[in-house]
């Protein structure tokens, strides 16, 4: 472009006045073009390190750092009025052209009077080219213009590296899933429920990829605190279970023994022993309280017992708070809060035995004359587990070390014995049905050094010879001859 | 102010001789073009030329044709280690009156004269050479307390054998800075010899065709002194002395190796004086930047002190010149490095 300015000054023939203005207005507006150009690289890598900065800061309204475009309106002005200050002086610039164009001083000594009649003496006049370096330059602008579009359009994700959170909404989700279940089942009082959530939420606020560490931490001590609470309850719930599934047993075995029978003073003992069973269990007490209707409980500790109508409403109370526990095991357990051994000994907890029932019905029908029915053994029939044989076998006998069992009569299971291995090299030479010969007197075995020897005697270890053993030794040491 | 840049046709005169002159010089020694120029801008720039070339080269003739171009009295002294003070300059004699009654009277020496071929300057003692000095500076000899003007014009075209060392006193710094020009004389090529031997028998040259009168040649000196010397040429100037000390702001890595001593401020002078004389032969009536580059290497080629370093790596005044020349910026534009004005084609 510069030479086609150039070359159409020399083809338009102007004169070297206008030809050595058009060349101080080049050399300021390059000038001031490589000023702009310079002070757009520095703002843009400035409005680059500011965004990216910003943006790593957290903020998320971002868009505003895009007026940062109208900043290189100024930075172009400001580059014009620094570019003014390297503008040279009118007379260097002259110079400058009188030496391009040969001019051989004429358009410099035009500063001290009009030369223009030399004009004509001189070469066309033509504007002299100006060569600007900018491949650093533009390459450095555009370098700096794309490193602040990049800051500009990077993804958050990548922007948020220091203050990027864990990706741990599902485990937060899943926590306060099971706080809240154990809120509703009554497991963990509102304040600790409300410390949990207050702590589930700080930790997801907290969260950092930067100190994975504390975050993972937190959480598992959350979840441990949550997984001690549900274990305790299922440990009280099976205990309370068992409470409930005996006296559930044993009311049923009332039931079954007032058809057959039962005396009057079996039956009231056996309701004292089922209001202390129950009693016992301390439904009402604990995280899973359960509640028996209270009247019918005084009714079972008084002499009168429950009628009939009474104990089917003592059984649906019974059956009630079981279900009420089962049904907060069941919840712990979909949570995964409980595994799965404890849900099965809650399910073998809360099943009643029907041999166990039989039995304790004909056990309490059995029992006469009131004082008989020993207490001990029907809480024993209600404790026993085992399904046994048929009739589901008696309560747990007491251990008894008087009557030594008969062996009169007995008779030892034959069985033949394996031939044994050092039988397989052997030959048979034949069989004797005698017995064996005791070999001849003047056959003796020699003993050697044992000959006479003590006990003892030659041998480094002295080996005692107790007295029973004694008379064994000698006789097999005895000689005939001696 | 205005009044001192020359019109045209003021100019016009003087460059029509100064071409006449160039022509006639051509004409008269063939093949030394560059040179005749040269020596014409130091006559024009009243300057001392030395003339430095091996014997037969033409030194001598181109001085006495000169002198008959210019129709100047021309003079030669051959130097050697005898000659003294008084055979250059002249001496008082004792000369008896017509009334007999004895007195000193002066006479003059070779000195007084326009042109003075001061041939292999160099053989002189020092006490000869230094009785150059005056003549030189002040155009002028003193003698016995009298001093005596020479006439004007006054120039010393001296010469010497640059390889005939023994037997020489070489001329001291204060002497040498007094002639405007060291011009090397440089054999002819063979075309320009040819022509030498099929046109000069026994080497006679042929008589000026025209001659300049004695008021031509007081209206070219005239002109000289309207030539006009632009600041920014001034400046360069000065740059380009100030770039030949060690040490200076603009002075290259080689003059800061190799110089000892840099040019004077009347090497400055002699540079303006000559750039004048090369403004007015190319017909131009201001100096420009080209003017200085053609006369700088024959101003400051002789008034660079170089150091034992320079001898070693065989670096030469020319050499420094040369490369002073091409890398000082002579307009002192002062762009940003990576911003220049495209050369001329």
């Amino acid at each position: 472009m510069a030479h086609s300015l150039s070359h159409l000054a020399t083809a338009m023939s102007i004169s070297h006045h206008d030809a050595l203005k058009h060349f101080a207005v080049r050399i300021s507006r390059l000038l001031m073009l490589r000023r702009a150009v310079q002070w757009l690289t520095v703002w843009c890598f400035i409005w680059g390190a500011i965004t990216l900065a910003v943006r790593m800061a957290g903020f998320h309204q971002t868009y505003w750092l895009g007026l940062g475009i109208f900043v290189a309106l100024p930075a172009i002005i400001f580059a014009a009025l620094q570019a003014r200050r390297e503008i040279p002086a009118f007379a260097k610039i002259r110079a400058s052209y009188d030496q391009h164009n040969a001019c051989g001083g004429v358009m410099m000594a035009n500063e001290a009077a009009n030369t223009d009649a030399w004009f004509a003496q001189l070469a066309p006049a033509s504007v002299p080219d100006l060569r600007w370096q900018s491949a650093r330059a533009l390459w450095l602008l555009l370098v700096a213009a794309g490193f602040a579009a990049t800051a500009l359009l990077l993804p958050e994700r990548l922007t948020h590296l220091a203050q990027r959170h864990l990706e741990i909404n599902q485990i937060v989700e899943q926590l306060k899933a099971e706080v809240q279940t154990l809120t509703q089942e009554k497991i963990v009082d509102d304040k600790k429920s409300e410390d949990l959530q207050k702590q589930l939420a700080q930790v997801e606020k907290d969260s950092s990829a930067y100190d994975p560490n504390k975050t993972w931490e937190a959480l598992d001590h959350i979840k441990q605190a949550n997984s001690d609470s549900a274990k305790e309850a299922a440990e009280e719930a099976i205990k309370k279970t068992e409470s409930l599934t005996q006296a559930e047993t044993l009311a049923k075995a009332m039931e079954m023994a007032a058809e057959n029978g039962m005396e009057p003073a079996t039956a009231a003992q056996a309701a004292q022993d089922l209001a202390a069973l129950l009693n016992a269990a301390k439904l009402e007490e604990g995280v899973l309280n359960g509640k028996i209707p209270p009247e019918l409980l005084q009714n079972l500790s008084s002499l009168q017992g429950l009628n009939q109508e009474q104990m089917a409403q003592l059984m649906k109370a019974l059956a009630a708070n079981k279900g009420i526990l089962s049904n907060t095991m069941s919840n712990l357990s979909n949570l995964k809060m409980i595994d799965a051994a404890a849900l099965a000994k809650m399910q073998a907890a809360g099943e009643k035995s029907k041999s166990n029932c039989e039995g304790l019905a004909l056990y309490l029908s059995q029992c006469k004359g009131g004082g008989k029915c020993d207490s001990d053994i029907l809480f024993s029939w209600l404790k026993k587990r085992s399904r046994g044989g048929p009739g589901g076998g008696g309560p747990e006998a007491p251990m008894d070390w008087d009557n030594d069992t008969s062996e009169a009569n007995l008779k030892f299971q034959e069985h033949a014995l394996p031939p044994s291995s050092h039988m397989n090299d052997a030959q048979i030479v034949g069989v004797s049905k005698v017995a064996p010969e005791l070999a001849k007197a003047d056959v003796s075995a020699e003993h050697g050094s044992l000959e006479n020897a003590a006990a003892g005697g030659g041998s480094a270890h002295a080996q005692m010879i107790l007295p029973e053993h004694r008379h064994a030794v000698q006789k097999f040491f005895k000689r005939d001859g001696k | 102010m205005s009044d001192t840049i020359l019109k045209p046709d003021e100019l016009a005169p003087a460059a029509e001789l100064v071409r006449k002159t160039l022509e006639q010089l051509d004409r008269i020694l063939l093949g030394r073009k560059e040179l005749h120029r040269l020596v014409l801008i130091g006559v024009l720039s009243r300057g001392h030329v030395l003339l430095e070339g091996l014997p037969g080269l033409g030194k001598t003739a181109l001085v006495r044709t000169i002198g008959q171009i210019m129709k100047l009295d021309f003079k030669r002294i051959q130097f050697t280690p005898d000659l003294m003070p008084g055979d250059v300059l002249g001496s008082h004699i004792l000369q008896e009156t017509a009334t007999g009654k004895r007195e000193l009277v002066f006479q003059p020496g070779p000195v007084f004269t326009n042109i003075l071929l001061a041939d292999e300057i160099n053989r002189a003692s020092p006490k000869t050479q230094s009785a150059m000095l005056e003549t030189m500076q002040e155009n002028s000899v003193t003698l016995l307390g009298t001093t005596r003007p020479l006439p004007q014009p006054f120039f010393v075209l001296a010469s010497q054998n640059p390889i005939e060392l023994e037997g020489t006193y070489p001329l001291p710094e204060a002497q040498l800075d007094r002639f405007l020009f060291r011009v090397m004389f440089d054999n002819v090529d063979a075309d320009v010899l040819t022509q030498i031997i099929s046109e000069r028998r026994r080497g006679e040259l042929p008589a000026p065709t025209w001659q300049m009168e004695r008021e031509q040649l007081e209206m070219l000196f005239a002109t000289m002194g309207k030539i006009y010397l632009p600041n920014p040429v001034a400046r360069y100037i000065a740059r380009l002395v100030t770039a030949t000390h060690p040490g200076g702001p603009e002075a290259t890595e080689p003059v800061n190796k190799y110089v000892s001593y840099g040019a004077s401020p009347r090497a400055a002078i002699a540079i303006a004086e000559a750039a004048r004389g090369n403004a007015l032969v190319s017909g131009r009536p201001s100096v420009g930047f080209e003017d200085v580059k053609i006369v700088a290497q024959a101003v400051l080629n002789h008034r660079l002190i170089l150091n034992y370093q320079a001898r070693f790596d065989r670096m030469t005044p020319s050499k420094l010149v040369g490369e002073l020349l091409a890398q000082l910026d002579e307009t002192g534009l002062n762009l940003p490095k990576d911003v220049a004005v495209a050369k001329a084609n």
